[in-house]
């Protein structure tokens, strides 16, 4: 019987231990600076190791102009991508305005509307924003938008009709048709930089996709429209690898795609773009990354990084916590950001970007003004050309 | 050892053919290929023109190779478990922590240093090994020791992995995602790290005493205690060596990119439950789970080339090809039989 006792008293804690553990994981959004919520996986408590999370270290009173809470998409921070931009624009509106904020990373869709339900009805801090990032926000937040009408927010790429949601979209298409310009007439040219080289004899592209949805699909129909418009006889392989997580599915994507031919391969997968990094350099190619400049932020594959088509998510943020903090408060709007105020952009690579030759930059930025006068006009579905 | 004369010149193939589950797949598995050469050969231009193109490329075998790995690895792993009487439906948890653990090593480490004269990465993969060998004692210890429910546990390995993985990935390089080491493993190492654990579990579990004793601790572990055999120490044995695999299959998906990606499911993504169905589908047979961790890798590889091919076929639909092909072999041929005392607690009589 001793052993059923002991056993049954294991049982107790251990399953006591669970459910500390489960709560800590799921923990939700943190209390300004009391850290009394110390077991969270949201980032602000973490002894402040890279220097960019002091902002939920002060008191949260007296002369702090905004408190922003902000709920990130599912590929986390460290993405080097998507999230981290959106963490700039904080960072930058921190060092501007010394506004306070806080974060959080979600597991999952599931607890998205549970997070920003959180930051909403939180009273210490009372958060002056919410910062949804990610179309996957977009059903939580519809819900959540009219429960709390005095709380204001605002969501990244996609839009909700409600007075207190100010919605930011990008034009994504728009960028991606100058990687699609810029990557076709590479193909096009023997051309050589860093760790990659484009054989001229192939006249082939890709396109990496995280989860199939009409974010990703923008940019794949740009790409492709971008590729048609400079050249007549080069195709675009695509593939969806299904997560923004799985850089080993990346990888055999863009590997098939390099082993068949493509000389530059183009990504709009969040983490799963490494594989494709990875890819580019065992075979000698290049690739394109996305969001961020990945030449900077993915700096042991400069050598393959052509350019990155960079979506100012950053500024998006930044210029949502200024409007707060002025008292104009974007709700009810949606504001697109393309080519015209540089929201989204074709910037090139760090390291070896400098080595396109002049004649496809002059293409390519006369593909730009050709779009923001309105000569072309950019599908948003593949297909639509 | 049904025949143990025969076991001198292809003891392996020998036993192999005296299967007859082993041969049908065996035989489903040449001919459904065959027929795709064939029509391929016959009609070009068709789809299965298309698709056998795709099945007999060496870009397609190397993906299969890479992809599998991690399934085969893990399946390895559960085989010893289970048949030593304990499920371990906590693969998963196992290839996570050391698919982190391998990084964040390699990484505090620094690549281009090296220790004891061993390259920071090779020092990762241990790592990798030894946090999985760690995890999988404490399960070891809750299952055995204190006769918790082997599925619940095995849930909570794999909750806790998932949770604490991305937690000390934002303590240490804050944010889920750690960075790219700039190094990575080839495949080709790890390839032929499975085929040597496929090759040596086979002979461990049929050639040897422990093997026996695995078997008896599974199937009847009364007897093993009668004849004086500690069931205790083989079931811990047993846990142990699932913990040990599943390290080398973490350690060699994320070494294989250089970084442990955390967020949703982790960059693991299910391959650890993977692994269970490929050594269910095996029969517990290591050879077995090679070729359904294989039939799996190989569908996944082909799925990645069909899209490219630009039918009219949602992108979402061919991803699924992996799992329902599985599901249809599984529901038509597959022939499982678990051992008899898995699941159960013995207690020892004194």
């Amino acid at each position: 019987m001793t052993s059923d006792i002991e056993r049954r008293r294991f049982l107790k804690a251990a399953s006591a231990a669970g459910l500390v553990g489960l709560a800590g994981c799921s923990g939700g959004p943190s209390d300004g600076g009391s850290g009394d919520d110390g077991s969270s996986g949201d980032g602000s408590d973490d002894d402040g190791s890279d220097g960019s999370d002091d902002g939920s270290s002060g008191d949260g009173s007296g002369d702090v102009p905004a408190t922003v809470g902000i709920v990130y998409s599912d590929g986390g921070l460290g993405d080097n991508s998507f999230n981290d931009a959106a963490q700039q624009g904080l960072i930058q509106a921190e060092e501007d305005f010394g506004i306070e904020y806080d974060e959080s990373q979600p597991e999952g869709t599931g607890e998205f509307g549970d997070f920003q339900q959180r930051y909403a009805s939180s009273t210490d801090p009372d958060y002056d924003l919410v910062s949804c990032i990610g179309f996957n926000q977009t059903d939580a937040l519809a819900e959540n938008a009219p429960q709390f009408p005095d709380q204001d927010f605002m969501l990244v790429d996609s839009v909700v009709e409600e007075d207190n949601v100010a919605s930011y979209v990008f034009r994504e298409h728009e960028g991606s048709f100058l990687m699609g310009v810029l990557a076709a007439h590479l193909t096009e040219t023997d051309f050589s930089a860093g760790a990659g080289s484009t054989d001229p004899d192939s006249t082939n592209l890709g396109f990496v996709g995280g989860v199939d949805s009409p974010v990703i699909r923008r940019f794949q129909a740009g790409f492709e429209a971008g590729v048609d418009y400079a050249a007549d006889d080069v195709d675009v392989t695509t593939s969806y690898v299904g997560s923004y997580a799985d850089p080993s599915g990346g990888q055999e994507a863009a590997l098939s795609m390099y082993q068949s031919g493509a000389d530059i391969v183009y990504h709009a997968s969040g983490a799963t773009g490494v594989g494709v990094f990875q890819a580019a350099q065992e075979e000698g190619r290049f690739a394109f990354g996305v969001d961020l400049d990945q030449s900077i932020t993915e700096p042991e594959f400069s050598d393959v990084i052509l350019a990155s088509m960079v979506k100012r998510v950053d500024t998006a943020v930044y210029e949502s916590v200024s409007n707060v903090i002025d008292d104009d408060h974007q709700g009810g709007e949606s504001i697109a950001l393309g080519l015209e105020s540089n929201g989204v952009e074709c910037v090139y690579g760090d390291e070896i970007g400098g080595e396109v030759p002049d004649d496809i930059v002059t293409a390519v930025s006369d593909a730009r003004d050709a779009i923001i006068a309105g000569d072309i006009d950019v599908p948003t579905e593949p297909g639509d050309t | 050892m049904r025949n143990p004369l025969a076991d001198v010149p292809v003891p392996l193939l020998d036993d192999l053919i005296d299967d007859e589950y082993v041969r049908s797949l065996v035989v489903g598995v040449v001919g459904t290929l065959g027929v795709l050469g064939l029509l391929g050969l016959l009609f070009p231009g068709s789809v299965a023109g298309d698709l056998a193109g795709i099945v007999f490329s060496t870009g397609t075998a190397a993906s299969t190779a890479r992809l599998a790995a991690p399934i085969v690895l893990a399946g390895l792993g559960g085989i010893f478990a289970e048949k030593s009487g304990v499920i371990n439906i906590g693969l998963e948890g196992l290839l996570i922590i050391s698919a982190f653990a391998s990084v964040y090593i390699a990484s505090v480490i620094g690549i281009g240093n090296a220790v004891l004269g061993v390259p920071a990465i090779w020092i990762g993969f241990l790592a990798g090994i030894v946090a999985s060998t760690l995890l999988a004692g404490v399960f070891g210890v809750v299952c055995i020791e204190f006769k918790a429910d082997q599925i619940i546990a095995g849930l909570a390995v794999w909750l806790i992995a998932l949770g604490l993985a991305p937690f000390m990935s934002t303590v240490f390089f804050g944010g889920v995602n750690t960075p790219n080491l700039g190094a990575s493993v080839g495949w080709r190492y790890s390839a032929v790290m499975v085929l040597v654990a496929t090759v040596a579990s086979w002979w461990t579990l049929n050639r040897t005493a422990f093997g026996k004793h695995l078997q008896a601790s599974g199937e009847n572990p009364k007897a093993l205690d009668t004849v004086g055999v500690s069931v205790s120490r083989v079931r811990y044995a047993g846990v142990l060596l699932s913990g040990v695999l599943s390290g080398v299959g973490g350690s060699a998906l994320a070494l294989s990119i250089g970084q442990f990606v955390g967020s949703g499911e982790t960059m693991v993504q299910g391959k650890g439950f993977i692994a269970i169905v490929a050594y269910l589908f095996g029969n517990y047979n290591p050879l077995g789970t090679l070729g359904a961790g294989v039939l799996f890798a190989g569908l996944d590889a082909t799925q990645i080339r069909l899209q490219q091919l630009g039918y009219a076929i949602p992108d979402t639909l061919v991803q699924t090809i992996p799992y329902v092909v599985v599901i249809v072999v599984l529901a038509l041929v597959g022939r499982t039989r678990i051992p008899a005392a898995a699941g159960d607690h013995y207690e020892t009589e004194e």
